[in-house]
């Protein structure tokens, strides 16, 4: 009889493509030969990484409402000196609540960390300590300074709905280094999820297996993982071998079918996944010392604690891509983000102390077991905050506007240069003026890291070849370590 | 278009530029157009051409590149040594990135060695097609050429003319189709393919009993003919204009009177509306058809994103407008025209000849559109219900006539209204609302009309807090700094986020408006869009006893200053944030709700005793001696008893009739007006066009128009820069939908066999520019596309057509030979099986399960929870039990983000952008939702009950009856002895839980 055993996708290649970590990319490239996905991508890229990685995964520390750089990564002794004047210039700014008031000075004292000397300020007391494993950008700049748009921006590199996110990308390239879990996984605060909500880890026009999946607590921390009703004992291992074994006699009876074979491959991972998934949610396993380390047993701390612990016991497990919000929704009274319109000093604090101890611990042990050498931590936010404070224009208030014209991130590990910032803002930290790096930069290098060209990661859609980078973005070498 | 022409543009070749090269043609003006200027085009022109080219050389003029640039002369005729333009190219220099071939430096020096002969002057970049780039010689761009079904060798296989152009290139690359699928397996497709669930095992006996072609043509009518058509066909067209039912970005805010659109497509398929008319409405459907049909068609152009968050500066407003009209002229150009005119915002388009201006002028016809809910009313119900209306008025004004005098006459004799102030201490408002009667402006034209069952009782506006609200005319004047007053008992303090007065856009997006209690209980604050504006007064807490008025006033500065009052008194802070003025027309008036869509918690539960809003801040002294104006009311029962008894009567008499007549009018009103989203039109102004796609550097006028490139469709609307609005889309209906216009019909045609088969002739069915797929069959594209315009665009013969051909009704089984050739079934050599999509596959479990509800049409079910929460809409999945959630996935309310495992994980798209055709993936995420979701087990019950009450207690029977009904074909001996086994040890619904996760069950083959 004939069969497809004998094309390009042979049977046994076939079946071996998830534990050999291939990338989509690249199964599609393999069914669309086998002829399955007769519409799907009709170019598909080539094998990724096209060249050797220097990172093979990913947490990413994602801050909601825009972080005052001004109080935290970038130093501004010129502000000090200022404060309580107008902005030196006779620009009037463009800024999202249109109040220019009075510049204000940093609300926390900075000094330099490590042996690195990065200037960290108080705001972060424990990841000051880690100053020489992060790579700060002090320089980086945005194009909107609206909550929605700019978060989706960050991750996706476009300021719309309907764009794959970064771990989408990632996914989508690189596939999985294990088929027990999802590629990418999702934590959101606990305070509830992000503006935009699932949007953000949308897979956009990818397909449907390279969304984020959201991981939460209880006895079913990914939807469906178990019987949502509950099921007589060993029923569900009994349907599970009759779907099985009458799928596997369907295969035995006609001519060979890659579509059926993948179909009875997908259960028997999924079947993984239910043992794996709660293994590595319970973190009641890990000993005291480790817990202390996050700051699990405080309870300022113990929710982001847990989620970034979690994040290190994903990764160690083969996912790609994890991403922790910091920050619930956008709007409310009191701020449950870091949104400090009102009041940066007590939103900043109080946001701080949720996530300083945790973030600087994932850090810290990661690196402890030797994983800093090819996980990324990414810590990154929508944008900064003005100089200026948002009040009438001859007060200094106590909040501070959105800023995308300047604002700071950080990355730590792979193949970063450690304890070292690029670029600066002007004087006063308004905005970036020196070697300014945008999203699409940022995303171009963090595809780099990863062994990616930006610009041959492409999923053809509507009409146009998309790439997380658009049609922009240049490697920031002055970041790398080599 | 000839068959040469087509197999070079297949190969992707067009390789016009490397023509000359060793030809014998002469090296002419003719080779220029031909050969030299496509290069020039392709290679040079993007940067060196126009006034401001790089180095000063502009290559698109034979006098200017002649004369050169900042370097010199470029090219000297007849000299190629001595043409600066072949030293660089020879250097690698130019173009920079991508330096030319040897082949093309050659041909360039033998051209300027010929004497550089020029063609067509200036060059025009657009019109040959090259390497990189489409021009206006692209395949899709030409009209559709007279094609004849070719013959064919085997004559005995094709069943009709499609049969000819397919079995052709089989017979081309030497393979034979197919053996005709059996019976079974045809009926099973065509109940999955055209109706979207599967045949009950009754309907397979039915047809596989005597499958003659009779029966099969038969089925086919009888399936297009059924409801379930529409439901099956719709849910594809709502793919490709993604129709999601909220606004997405930040707020995200759902549209829960959006459904009319789903509703309107769905009907119209059903009726097969010809495709032109189909089209037609939803680009101008509230101007071509008066009433709810019309504007629920339009409902097209709104279905999109939308931003409601966007900044208080100019920039940031023209900028998210601008991002708007790019997302409608996307899916405008890409749903009917299969052109991606929206890459040209920012540039000339990169691939297609689509330059920027024509971007703008298609987007001018679109300016006018704007996003919102619209009521609707009957268009047959509308004079009757005029006429009622006139009569209700016509009492109501005989009532004022009585109320109004003895209310005075009262007032003056309790002294209650303090009238006694000169006239110069009153401050002349901009409107004002008495609600003693009417809710008429007593000093201009900002009339009120009541909604959602607001009245006038007692000498005030009486508001329930669920939908009632009154909305004003638009202002007649521009409003930049205000005061907002008004005299209001709340029903109750604990009430969170009523409007009191407020002025707002007309799409309800941009407000400032007296706010009860919002962000802080018992609180009054200065609502405004997304908080904007807003900011605690820290003023006094709310309270007193809740039917007690209170006066409040809020005060705008045009310096941002905000100032609150309450009963004469500052009430805590005034502050200072941004300031928003409001045009004239664009803004109106509303009473008792915070903001446009009414519902949620907007509405204001109480009595408005008054209402007046100032185009000026008044002084604290002012707003003091206004608020001693307040005066208690005058029930309706104290005017009644003061008046003479003859008038009592008249009044009583009066009361009846106005009594009987609201009642007719809410009768009709329940019947005639409809209350959707839909397009808001507004009178845009002149378009320009944006350069770089910014909003700061604006060029030349674009008046509307239409894509210049499509050969044989002008692109002159004929319209002035300030045409109308309704003119501009009138025009742009015609024009899309022009017979002349061959990407009217092409795209359509492959839409349809895209979903038929699985692929488009064309792969990528929204974009037939360079950058999409070239056509499998391009002459079949081409003789359908002309068919289906001869039929008068009508969808249901197409589909016929196209499910009665043999190439339809091949067996899936594959061959060696063939797949080798062609792996990818582009020529049709078997049916490629295909997993069914996520809506078709629950649908399909309802069905099975004996679940399925089949009520059509209205609002959507909702198996999201939808939780507002600080300025977004949080949507959550659940499986809520019951009827009402068990109809077809296309009546489920869709919000965006707002998605349900199922269907998410069976490759449903979220509506953020068009899906013309979908992923298919096999995961492991979807094997855990088709095993544990809430829903399916819920479904495997009702399954296994209904096969036990179909069948008797008989375990193989039931396994039988399963099997049956879920894959329509009996169990083999091995299947039957698996699912006895499993159904014995586990029950029949752990069996029926089994049967939906078969690979059989989710492929139609």
């Amino acid at each position: 009889m004939d069969d497809i055993s004998s094309s390009p996708l042979n049977r046994r290649e076939f079946l071996d493509w998830t534990t050999h970590g291939l990338g989509a990319a690249a199964i599609i490239a393999l069914l669309k030969t086998g002829g399955v996905l007769g519409a799907a991508n009709a170019r598909p890229p080539t094998g990724f990484p096209n060249y050797p990685a220097r990172a093979k995964r990913a947490i990413h520390i994602c801050l909601i409402g825009g972080l005052s750089h001004l109080d935290s990564f970038d130093y501004k002794p010129e502000l000090a000196r200022l404060h309580g004047r107008p902005l030196p210039s006779d620009e009037k700014p463009d800024i999202f609540f249109g109040q220019v008031g009075l510049l204000r000075q940093s609300d926390w004292a900075f000094s330099q960390r490590g042996q690195s000397g990065l200037w960290v300020s108080d705001l972060f007391p424990h990841i000051a300590r880690m100053a020489d494993d992060l790579t700060v950008i002090r320089s980086m700049a945005t194009e909107s300074a609206n909550h929605t748009p700019a978060l989706f921006f960050a991750n996706s590199g476009f300021q719309f709905n309907g764009f794959p996110s970064v771990g989408s990308w990632l996914s989508y390239g690189l596939g999985c280094e294990t088929d027990a879990l999802p590629t990418y996984v999702v934590l959101p605060d606990g305070r509830g999820g992000p503006n935009g909500g699932a949007s953000n880890w949308s897979n956009g026009f990818l397909p449907a297996q390279h969304q984020g999946v959201v991981l939460h607590g209880g006895r079913q921390p990914v939807r469906d993982l178990f019987p949502e009703q509950p099921r007589a004992p060993r029923e569900d291992a009994a349907v599970r071998g009759a779907i099985d074994a009458i799928n596997r006699h369907r295969l035995d009876q006609g001519p060979a079918d890659a579509l059926l074979e993948a179909r009875i491959r997908s259960y028997e991972l999924a079947a993984r996944m239910q043992a794996s998934v709660p293994e590595v949610a319970d973190v009641s396993g890990e000993p005291a010392h480790i817990a202390a380390l996050y700051g699990l047993d405080q309870p300022a701390t113990a929710e982001c604690a847990r989620r970034c612990l979690l994040g290190r016991r994903l990764l160690e497990r083969g996912v790609r891509f994890v991403q922790i919000f910091s920050g619930g929704p956008i709007a409310g009274s009191p701020r449950a983000s870091w949104d400090a319109h009102e009041n940066v000093r007590e939103n900043h604090t109080a946001e701080a102390a949720r996530i300083d101890q945790p973030v600087a611990a994932l850090v810290q042990d990661l690196k402890q077991r030797g994983m800093l050498d090819d996980t990324l931590v990414l810590f990154t936010t929508e944008f900064g905050r003005t100089p200026f404070t948002q009040s009438a224009a001859d007060q200094v208030g106590a909040g501070r506007d959105h800023n995308r014209y300047g604002f700071s991130v950080w990355l730590a590990g792979a193949g970063l240069k450690p304890g070292f910032a690029l670029g600066s803002t002007d004087d006063i930290g308004w905005k970036a003026v020196d070697q300014p790096v945008s999203w699409y930069d940022f995303h171009a290098t963090l595809l780099h890291l990863f062994g990616i060209d930006h610009t041959r990661l492409t999923y053809y859609h509507n009409g146009i070849e998309r790439r997380l980078t658009n049609v922009h973005g240049e490697i920031v070498r002055g970041l790398l370590d080599v | 278009m000839n068959r040469c022409t087509w197999v070079l543009l297949i190969c992707g070749l067009a390789p016009r530029a490397h023509a000359g090269d060793n030809s014998p043609a002469p090296i002419d003006v003719r080779h220029f157009d031909r050969v030299i200027a496509p290069l020039l085009a392709a290679r040079c022109l993007d940067c060196h051409s126009s006034q401001a080219a790089k180095g000063g050389l502009d290559l698109s003029r034979r006098e200017r590149a002649l004369r050169g640039g900042d370097s010199g002369p470029a090219i000297v005729a007849g000299n190629p040594g001595e043409s600066l333009l072949c030293e660089r190219i020879d250097a690698g220099e130019m173009p920079p990135k991508h330096p030319l071939e040897p082949a093309e430096r050659q041909t360039l020096k033998s051209w300027i060695a010929a004497g550089a002969p020029w063609g067509a002057d200036p060059i025009d970049r657009f019109r040959y097609t090259t390497a990189s780039r489409a021009g206006y010689d692209w395949w899709s761009l030409q009209p559709l050429a007279a094609v004849r079904p070719p013959a064919v060798h085997d004559t005995a296989w094709p069943r009709n003319d499609v049969d000819r152009f397919i079995l052709h290139r089989l017979e081309e690359r030497g393979l034979t189709p197919a053996a005709a699928a059996d019976p079974r397996t045809l009926v099973r497709r065509l109940y999955h393919d055209l109706i979207g669930l599967p045949p009950t095992p009754e309907e397979v006996a039915g047809f596989t009993a005597a499958p003659s072609q009779a029966a099969y043509e038969r089925l086919v009518d009888g399936l297009l003919g059924s409801p379930q058509y529409g439901e099956r066909w719709g849910r594809h067209w709502l793919d490709v204009v993604r129709f999601g039912e909220s606004d997405g970005f930040e707020r995200n805010e759902p549209r829960k009177r959006f459904w009319h659109y789903r509703d309107w497509v769905i009907n119209s398929l059903n009726a097969d509306m010809p495709y032109d008319r189909f089209v037609k409405l939803q680009l101008a459907g509230d101007l071509l058809l008066p009433g709810p049909a019309g504007a629920a068609a339009a409902g097209f152009l709104v279905a999109g994103v939308h931003n409601t968050v966007v900044g208080s500066s100019e920039r940031m407003i023209r900028l998210a407008r601008q991002d708007e009209l790019e997302e409608i002229a996307a899916v405008v150009g890409q749903s009917f025209l299969g052109l991606t005119v929206n890459c040209a915002r920012c540039h000339d388009h990169k691939f297609d000849p689509i330059p920027t201006t024509d971007y703008y002028r298609l987007i001018s016809t679109l300016d006018g559109v704007n996003f919102g809910e619209r009521e609707v009313i009957d268009p047959d119900s509308a004079a009757e219900l005029a006429q009622v209306n006139r009569q209700i008025g016509q009492i109501q004004e005989s009532l004022r006539a009585i109320d109004l005098p003895a209310r005075q006459a009262l007032r003056a004799e309790r002294k209650l209204r303090d009238d006694s102030k000169p006239a110069s201490n009153r401050v002349q408002p901009f409107a004002a609302w008495e609600f003693e009667t009417d809710l008429r402006d007593a000093v201009g034209a900002l009339h009120g009309t009541a909604h959602g069952g607001a009245h006038i009782a007692d000498g005030a506006l009486v508001l329930d807090g669920r939908g009632a609200f009154v909305q004003t005319a638009p202002l007649d004047r521009r409003l930049e700094q205000k005061t907002l007053e008004a005299w209001v008992a709340l029903e109750n303090v604990a009430q969170r986020g009523g409007g009191v007065i407020g002025v707002e856009t007309n799409d309800g997006v941009v407000f400032d408006a007296i706010v009860f209690g919002e962000r802080e209980p018992r609180h009054w604050m200065a609502g405004s869009d997304n908080f904007v504006r807003t900011k605690p007064f820290q003023g006094r807490e709310e309270s007193s006893r809740a039917a007690e008025p209170v006066h409040v006033a809020i005060v705008y500065r045009d310096d941002g200053t905000i100032a609150g009052y309450r009963n004469g008194a500052a009430l805590g802070q005034p502050y200072q944030t941004g300031f928003m003025p409001f045009a004239a027309g664009a803004a109106h008036v509303v009473f008792g709700m915070r903001h446009a869509p009414a519902g949620g918690n907007k509405m204001l539960q109480g009595r408005i005793l008054r209402g007046r809003l100032y185009d000026r801040p008044l002084t604290a002294e002012e707003i003091a001696a206004s608020a001693t104006t307040t005066d208690e009311h005058l029930a309706d029962d104290v005017v009644f008893q003061s008046l003479p008894p003859e008038v009592k009567s008249r009044r009583a008499e009066l009361d009846a009739n106005l009594k009987s007549a609201t009642e007719h009018r809410d009768r009709l009103d329940a019947r005639s007006k409809h209350r959707m989203y839909t397009i808001v039109p507004g009178q845009p102004p002149v378009m320009r066009v944006h350069v770089r796609g910014g909003v700061t550097d604006l060029g030349n006028v674009a008046p509307p128009g239409g894509i210049a490139a499509i050969v044989g469709l002008s692109p002159e609307f004929g319209l002035a820069p300030d045409a109308p609005e309704a003119a501009r889309r009138l025009r742009l209906a015609d024009w899309v939908t022009n017979p002349a216009n061959p990407l009217f019909a092409r795209v359509m045609v492959n839409r349809v066999w895209h979903y038929h088969f699985g692929a488009g002739l064309v792969e990528t069915p929204n974009d037939f520019g360079f950058n999409g797929a070239r056509p499998s069959h391009p002459d079949l594209l081409d003789w359908l596309a002309a068919s289906f315009r001869a039929d008068g665009f009508r969808l249901k013969s197409l589909h016929r057509l196209i499910v009665t051909s043999a190439a339809y009704r091949q067996a899936s089984s594959s061959n060696r030979r063939a797949f080798e050739i062609d792996a990818g079934n582009r020529l049709l050599w078997r049916f490629t099986p295909r997993r069914i999509e996520g809506e078709t596959l629950r649908d399909a479990i309802l069905k099975v399960a004996g679940a399925l509800n089949p009520a059509a049409g209205g609002p959507g079910f909702e198996d999201v929870t939808i939780t507002p929460n600080n300025g977004t809409t949080y949507y959550e999945a659940f499986d809520p039990a019951g009827p009402q959630f068990e109809r077809r996935t296309i009546y489920r309310f869709t919000p965006r983000g707002g998605r349900s495992a199922v269907l998410d994980s069976f490759d449903c798209p979220d509506p953020a952008t068009a899906a013309p055709r979908r992923s298919t993936t096999t995961t492991p995420l979807q094997a855990l939702s088709l095993l544990n979701n809430s829903f399916i087990l819920r479904m495997a019950d009702r399954f296994a009950a209904r096969v036990a009450a179909d069948s008797g207690a008989d375990r193989a029977a039931q396994v039988r009856r399963a099997w049956q009904l879920a894959v329509c074909r009996a169990p083999d001996a091995e299947e039957e002895r698996l699912s006895l086994k499993l159904a014995e040890d586990y029950g029949l619904s752990a069996l029926c839980r089994a049967l939906f996760n078969l690979h059989e069950f989710v492929v139609v083959d």
